[in-house]
């Protein structure tokens, strides 16, 4: 029993030091914030911990994990990212887009992205990160996000489309993506 | 078409490329290994004691009573070593050990924790027995686990009384064996410090760690810490600690600083 406990706990540190940068890039991506994003991956890590002996025995641990942070996210960090990342006027995305002089198009690339991303609604930031950061099928990103795949398509798309949408975006984009 | 498709994963890869490029701006740092344990088995921890009993997690092998060896200095334990006494009064089945591990005062009204620690039933009908002794001690029916569930199970429940209120129970568990806390290994569970129906802040904090941990630090969500009280407890082979928080604060963290 102690060998058992002691080699699952063995296990779930090698997991976690394994998988715990590519996390905070997701968390990071998904919050904003770099604070918040230790907090979100401690948080789902806490919790993967506790279901350890189901998770680490499971044949695709990463994929329940994404669904711990995704919940986690969806819950915790929707007010928090405005706090952290919306302008002050927040009328919303389509005032922005008209306004090329404004301080997010003067902004460099990342704070640019970041601020778009943090502009989107949770769940197409979640639909975004998930299929073109994590790069995660569409089938997968639905199973993160507990939807069906239609609703991460149809978020996925929105959220895209918004980004490129954002003035400074457009430019990073057509210039081939980093000055 | 051919164009426009070129045109759509273009601007995708190029998305993507920026995802990763931002993503690197985060500062990775150190995984933070023992603070998630920790925090995962705080977490475990505060599960239990809200879960009902039949949802508890049960560790250990077979073994119906206690055969825990090693706690040198502690001879109100010593009993429990020395296993399998005969009769269900002698195993503590019908009356517990009970220690009290903090009491106070708090606006006037006094508290008290108390730690109780029931004996294995060997058959139904000492887990009956036993199941009716809990109610007259005052368990909550919440808490209570099915008769069934008790034989070969050794029970303890934490728990505050606050004035005249009944006994408010804090952390519990039933194990066929204690599971081992070593090093900094902490568990805890944090409750208001008030009556039955408080739905005030969670000022009272109960744990176990290691018989080795020396010091045990409780923080508080206004910043300050309280150095914890640490207790032996009779028929458990764990140290025991109580904290309790100023007004105005809450439970934040608990760990073993030495």
């Amino acid at each position: 029993m102690g060998d058992r406990k002691q080699g699952g706990n063995e296990e779930f540190q090698s997991f976690m030091v394994g998988r715990w940068p590519r996390l905070m890039r997701t968390a990071f991506l998904l919050t904003g914030e770099q604070h918040a994003a230790e907090d979100l991956v401690q948080s789902t890590l806490e919790r993967v911990y506790v279901s350890w002996r189901k998770v680490g025995s499971a044949d695709d641990p990463e994929a329940y994990v994404r669904r711990v942070m995704i919940n986690l996210h969806a819950r915790k960090h929707r007010r928090r990212l405005k706090e952290f990342l919306a302008p002050k006027d927040d009328s919303g995305l389509a005032h922005e887009v008209a306004d090329t002089g404004d301080r997010i198009a003067q902004a460099d690339d990342r704070s640019t992205l970041l601020g778009a991303l943090a502009q989107l609604p949770v769940r197409q930031r979640e639909a975004v990160v998930l299929r073109y950061w994590e790069d995660l099928t569409e089938t997968q990103t639905a199973e993160a996000m507990g939807c069906s795949v239609g609703t991460v398509k149809s978020n996925a798309a929105k959220g895209i489309a918004k980004l490129r949408a954002i003035p400074g975006l457009a430019e990073t984009v057509m210039h081939g993506g980093r000055k | 078409m051919g164009a426009d498709r070129e045109k759509h994963d273009m601007t995708h890869t190029d998305i993507a490329f920026l995802l990763a490029d931002a993503a690197d701006e985060v500062e990775i740092g150190i995984a933070p290994v023992e603070a998630v344990v920790r925090g995962g088995r705080r977490r475990r921890a505060r599960r239990w004691a809200v879960a009902t009993a039949t949802a508890l997690v049960l560790a250990g092998s077979t073994g119906a009573t206690l055969a825990v060896t090693g706690l040198p200095g502690h001879t109100d334990r010593n009993a429990v070593v020395v296993a399998k006494p005969s009769t269900p009064e002698a195993r503590h089945v019908y009356a517990p050990q009970i220690t009290e591990v903090a009491h106070g005062t708090d606006h006037g009204t006094s508290w008290r924790v108390v730690v109780s620690v029931w004996g294995a039933p060997r058959d139904k009908a000492e887990a009956a027995g036993q199941l009716a002794a809990m109610r007259r001690y005052g368990l909550e029916r919440a808490v209570l686990p099915d008769g069934r569930h008790l034989v070969g199970m050794t029970s303890y429940y934490s728990g505050l009384y606050y004035g005249d209120h009944p006994l408010r129970t804090a952390m519990f568990n039933r194990v066929e064996k204690w599971e081992p806390l070593s090093g900094t290994d902490l568990m805890s569970a944090a409750l208001p410090l008030g009556e039955a129906a408080s739905d005030g802040p969670e000022r009272l904090v109960v744990g176990t760690v290691s018989t080795t941990a020396r010091q045990v630090r409780c923080g508080w969500k206004n910043g300050t810490s309280t150095m914890a009280e640490l207790r032996a407890v009779a028929g458990s082979p764990v140290t025991w600690f109580v904290c309790t928080a100023p007004d105005r604060t809450s439970y934040e963290n608990a760990e073993v600083v030495r």
